[in-house]
């Protein structure tokens, strides 16, 4: 990959970028070493893409992304409110604004279809909240093919006292890749609550940066990813306690399986100045077999002076104890252990508000896990 | 119903059962008293299947074959069942589910059919209310949150649900208050029935006020002492495990 568009691609300085792509420098290294093209405008969608980005939840609400442009044919606002205005600087670079968020969900459906060789996307989303309560559901698909690298920036607004709920998945084929760069500033007595769950790929890099801007400002972070294979996930939290009173919830769990890499690093940094913040940060990941890694590492930087701080992060394997229980109850190992595995990443989605939501990434968690004894 | 003889056992290199022996007939109520350290625990466990001990002699016996042979699931298949010392907590893994997922299992394994959602939840509910738990606990997590008494009052609940021939009761009376108590021994008593058998493993006497047993075993540094019938729980009460100890001494010299 040409190195001024991989640059571009990554944003930060290369300092800051080599140690923070300490775990996924060969990860990446082995992928941009590819030549990639220009994702085709205009790729068609399979029927089975097509049935997943319908969910009944949020049908005429729905804004479909394919190969990082906007697609007019696919989206459907249909029952979008006037309070939704989006705007089209190019396919590429869309903002929306959300003007009183009415709790009802709106869709952002990113697709990415392989071409005949390697092949690669960027796209720019604003979102603004300027009050209420928004909720905004993204998802991220791909199918089998050639090669696919997507980079999407997301940059989220939310003004005073306004409400996002935010659920951001990934369900990717073996030859995708995905860069999430997600920056939110969170104002004054605003919340940010976001729940992530990731799952397949070839190397996903999520980085959200929250800053909380605002005094009493808010967020909760919770995420869960699940590999297995080669797959290599990056997870990447930076939060900001910028003003007095803010609060935040990080709450993440990773599981690999066979020969995946999973990398978390959740950093919390309060200002100075930034009194009475509290930050409260636990990661937990579980290993499935010996040739899986897991690197966790929370970073808590504290420059003010009245702070309520936690953070714990543990990477670890199955409880046998919780197995010989489950056994013991008659349940076979192999059940025994998808239960406690599926139970573990379950956790991390009990803050979903909707439940058909909940339900529905629960059982794509489900069918990614290992069900039988580590098989995939 | 079990016939353990002679059995020694080695949890991480060091011997804690020494030849233990013990006969349990169907319809029987055996109390197994001992102090600390004496491998009461231990006993549980091997009956049960856990990994981690090493049974260097001896045999168990159930039903005619040979127990220790068995993966854990099929022991409870066959009818074990453990109610731990420690219940375990599961986030995450909802009660129902699990309950659901361990009879079917077990009825699976015995050739029997899976029952129906219907048939399982009115199982369930005629259970709990025996027991005074709240259909709330069917919504939860297993034994996340819960308080110790709840958490041993869950492992009755999920013996009468589950039905177990022989039922193995591992000091579920510790760490309770007496009316928690009262109400585990009305859940075992209520399941007393001449085609189950049951072992208590307890610390103290007090259980047995409750749940009265037809033999009463004790058991000292890896091995049953003395037998007897439930006066001997009440001399103990009296004298002490000293006593028993000393009563053993004597008999060696």
């Amino acid at each position: 990959m040409d190195a001024v568009l991989l640059e571009s691609l990554l944003g930060d300085d290369a300092r800051t970028r080599e140690e923070s792509w300490r775990y996924s420098k060969i990860a990446l290294r082995a992928l941009t070493q590819q030549m990639f093209v220009a994702a085709t405008a205009g790729a068609t969608l399979s029927p089975q893409m097509l049935e997943r980005i319908d969910l009944a939840f949020t049908r005429g609400r729905r804004i479909v992304f394919v190969n990082g442009r906007y697609s007019e044919r696919h989206s459907d606002l249909g029952k979008a409110g006037s309070d939704i205005v989006i705007r089209r600087q190019s396919e590429q670079r869309v903002t929306i604004t959300i003007a009183a968020g009415s709790g009802e969900p709106l869709h952002l459906a990113y697709v990415s279809v392989a071409g005949d060789s390697p092949s690669l996307w960027q796209a720019s989303i604003g979102i603004e909240v300027q009050g209420g309560h928004a909720e905004l559901i993204e998802q991220h698909i791909g199918e089998n093919g050639a090669e696919v690298f997507g980079a999407l920036n997301s940059q989220i607004t939310l003004a005073p006292q306004s409400e996002l709920h935010a659920t951001c998945w990934s369900e990717l084929a073996d030859s995708v890749s995905l860069l999430l760069k997600t920056n939110c500033s969170v104002g004054r007595a605003a919340m940010y609550a976001v729940t992530h769950a990731h799952c397949g790929g070839r190397l996903q890099r999520i980085e959200s940066r929250i800053d909380l801007a605002g005094a009493h400002a808010g967020c909760r972070s919770r995420g869960v990813f699940a590999l297995r294979g080669r797959q290599h996930t990056d997870i990447h939290l930076d939060v900001r306690h910028k003003a007095r009173d803010t609060q935040s919830n990080v709450f993440w769990r990773g599981v690999a399986d066979q020969r995946a890499r999973g990398v978390f690093h959740g950093a919390i940094t309060v200002a100075a100045g930034a009194d009475g913040a509290d930050a409260q940060l636990s990661n937990k990941n579980l290993l499935l077999s010996p040739q899986a890694e897991i690197d966790t590492r929370p970073v808590l930087e504290i420059y003010a002076d009245e702070v309520k701080a936690s953070h714990g992060a543990t990477v670890g394997q199955l409880d046998e104890t919780a197995l010989f229980y489950l056994r013991s109850r008659g349940v076979p190992a192999a059940v025994a252990r998808a239960l406690l595995i599926s139970g573990f990443c379950r956790e991390a989605l009990e803050s979903i508000p909707s439940a058909a939501l909940r339900e529905y990434l629960d059982a794509m968690l489900q069918a990614r896990l290992p069900q039988h004894g580590g098989e995939a | 119903m079990l016939k353990i003889d002679n059995l020694h056992v080695r949890v991480a290199g060091k011997e804690i059962l020494k030849g233990l022996s013990l006969s349990v007939n169907a319809g029987e109520m055996h109390a197994i008293m001992g102090p600390n350290g004496a491998g009461k625990s231990t006993l549980g466990n091997v009956l049960a299947g856990r990994e981690g001990y090493e049974i260097t002699q001896g045999s168990v016996e159930y039903n005619g074959s040979n127990l220790l042979a068995l993966e854990p699931e099929q022991r409870a298949a066959a009818g074990v069942f453990l109610a731990f010392q420690y219940p375990v907590e599961i986030p995450g893994v909802n009660n129902t589910y699990f309950l659901k997922a361990a009879l079917n299992a077990q009825r699976k394994q015995r050739g029997e059919g899976e029952l129906d959602s219907m048939q399982f939840l009115k199982s369930v509910r005629e259970k709990l209310r025996v027991l005074h738990i709240s259909d709330e606990l069917l919504h939860r997590a297993v034994n996340a949150g819960f308080s110790g008494g709840e958490k041993k009052r869950n492992e009755i609940f999920q013996m009468a649900l589950l039905e177990p021939k022989l039922a193995i009761l591992d000091e579920t009376d510790s760490g309770l208050d007496i009316d928690a108590m009262k109400l585990v021994a009305d859940g075992v008593n209520a399941m007393r029935d001449p085609q189950r058998a049951f072992v208590v493993i307890t610390h103290y006497q007090r259980l047995l006020d409750y749940i009265v047993p037809d033999f009463v075993h004790v058991m000292v540094d890896g091995r049953i002492v003395e037998s007897g019938d439930k006066s001997l729980a009440l001399k103990l009460e009296e004298h002490g495990y000293a006593w028993i100890a000393e009563r053993k001494l004597a008999g060696a010299a």
